[in-house]
């Protein structure tokens, strides 16, 4: 393991701190709920579901979230402006934690981003993400919104090389007029938590690993990822999932240790359900860590795993 | 003639092969059907980049098929499905934008743009997006299977191997301390004594 020459950032959002120089903080883990398919959505444009479900589940990651020290954040995901606002409102009223709001559709996320700002949920909410896709409306929404929290991804559609994500987020990348990172600065982002985006292993998953150690030491923000989305999109073992579904589970929850090891600060680290598995795989790795660069002046949070379960 | 490029399907992803000869695929979208064995092939494909350009490789790699019938449910966000009848009516601008797209970031990186004049040659698009019924589908497909001739030019086989080379020219400087002898260079990636910076 390393340590950054470069000063590593770390942001507090509604108490949960992220970032810092590897082995410092305990990793930040964020588990999805009401995502595509998720069997406690009955209706997925309204926003219905098993309340009973949802609140079991958030339980059971602020429990393993308790019992290693790992900080959690509840990854939102919704598909229209009434479902989303919907699981905004349950999500905060069964916990204190920090949330995301996901939707692949810009007008889901400004509707979002302009309702937790009316209800004054703006400090506790993360804007996932301000990305390539993003255009006028969808940063003067962000812009008029108290929205202070943002993931940045540095998905390059058209040049999927270290290279080309790095530029997007300085310049644009001659795609967009202005690097992501300015454009976030635009829409008044102080706590800018950088994605290098996990593309399809065989599309360059494995550059993100590389690409998270790169931006940590030119940037220093925090930087982090959902590395389980290489295993889930890969086919091979798609197809084993159906005689072993142990093992696709091993392979999604088992990537959790590589963005680790490649500094990562936060994981998105999928269905919020694997949390009584993703939580020690991440704690295990964080202490490996932690003893890893206790000797280059890091010390380790009095919340780390390495001082809760060693 | 050979019609079908060597150890195709070329890229691998999220689909069945059914019989290399037949003249039409289907692209199911973010909905998952029972596959047809009559036709060439058949799968998702649930984004407007990376699902575009690997269903544009495995189609003009095979002379046989003529017709992509996109049907299933729409990718939200994404747009799929429209990214594709997209590029196939508009094709791509010098930055490698799908030209009409309303997909979330409808950009091509590893196909040329004659890669994408082959595919508008080569294939009519059948539109059935919504269509989720497996009897309509094996319907369509067996209507269209046997329809056509072999498109009179060889397979193409079109991907980039960019992703193969170096990327960086930049001279090393450490920024990753490693202990006390060695130090990293991030974007380069290589661990070096610090002696040598």
């Amino acid at each position: 393991m390393f340590k950054f020459q470069k000063e590593q950032e770390i942001v507090n959002i509604a108490g949960v701190k992220i970032g810092g120089q590897p082995g410092e903080l305990p990793t930040v883990l964020a588990g999805t709920i009401f995502y595509d398919k998720h069997e406690i959505v009955k209706d997925a444009a309204r926003g219905l579901f098993d309340r009973t479900a949802a609140e079991r589940l958030i339980n059971l990651q602020e429990t393993s979230a308790e019992e290693t020290g790992n900080p959690h954040i509840i990854h939102i995901f919704g598909t229209t402006p009434e479902s989303i606002t919907r699981y905004i409102d349950f999500v905060t009223e069964v916990s204190e934690a920090p949330f995301l709001i996901d939707s692949p559709e810009g007008n889901v996320r400004s509707r979002a981003a302009e309702y937790v700002s009316e209800v004054g949920l703006a400090d506790k909410a993360i804007y996932n993400s301000i990305n390539m896709s993003i255009n006028a409306s969808e940063i003067e929404a962000l812009a008029l919104s108290d929205i202070d929290s943002s993931i940045i991804l540095g998905f390059n559609a058209t040049d999927s090389s270290l290279q080309g994500r790095m530029k997007l987020l300085e310049n644009g990348a001659g795609l967009m007029e202005n690097g992501l990172l300015s454009i976030a600065d635009r829409c008044g982002i102080v706590n800018k938590l950088i994605d290098p985006s996990i593309t399809p292993m065989g599309n360059g998953a494995g550059v993100a690993l590389r690409m998270t150690i790169t931006a940590k030491a030119k940037w220093g923000h925090p930087t982090g990822s959902g590395i389980h989305n290489a295993p889930s999109a890969w086919n091979w073992l798609n197809q084993k999932k159906e005689k072993d579904p142990v093992l696709y589970k091993i392979c999604d929850i088992g990537s959790t240790c590589l963005q680790q090891a490649a500094a990562g600060d936060f994981i998105l680290y999928g269905p919020i359900d694997y949390a009584p598995y993703v939580f020690p795989m991440a704690a295990m790795s964080d202490i490996m860590i932690s003893e890893a660069v206790a000797d280059l002046d890091i010390e380790s949070a009095s919340r780390h795993p390495v001082n809760l379960l060693v | 003639m050979k019609t079908v490029a060597e150890g195709w399907p070329i890229v691998k992803g999220d689909y069945t092969v059914g019989d290399p000869r037949s003249r039409i695929a289907v692209i199911t979208l973010a909905s998952q059907i029972n596959p047809s064995p009559e036709a060439a092939l058949w799968g998702s494909s649930k984004t407007e980049n990376l699902g575009v350009e690997k269903i544009i490789v495995n189609v003009i790699s095979n002379c046989n098929i003529r017709y992509v019938l996109i049907c299933g449910i729409e990718s939200r966000g994404h747009l799929a499905g429209h990214s594709l009848i997209a590029i196939h009516e508009n094709g791509i601008d010098e930055k490698g934008r799908i030209i009409g797209s309303e997909g979330a970031i409808p950009f091509i990186e590893n196909v040329s743009k004659a890669a994408v004049k082959r595919f508008q040659q080569q294939i009519v698009i059948l539109d059935r997006i919504g269509l989720t019924d497996p009897e309509k589908i094996t319907e369509i497909v067996r209507r269209y299977k046997g329809r056509g001739e072999v498109y009179p030019d060889q397979p193409l086989v079109a991907i980039s191997q960019k992703k193969k080379q170096p990327t960086f020219t930049d001279s090393l400087s450490g920024d990753i301390i490693i202990s006390e002898e060695f130090i990293m260079d991030a974007a380069a990636g290589v661990v070096c004594p610090t002696k040598d910076f």
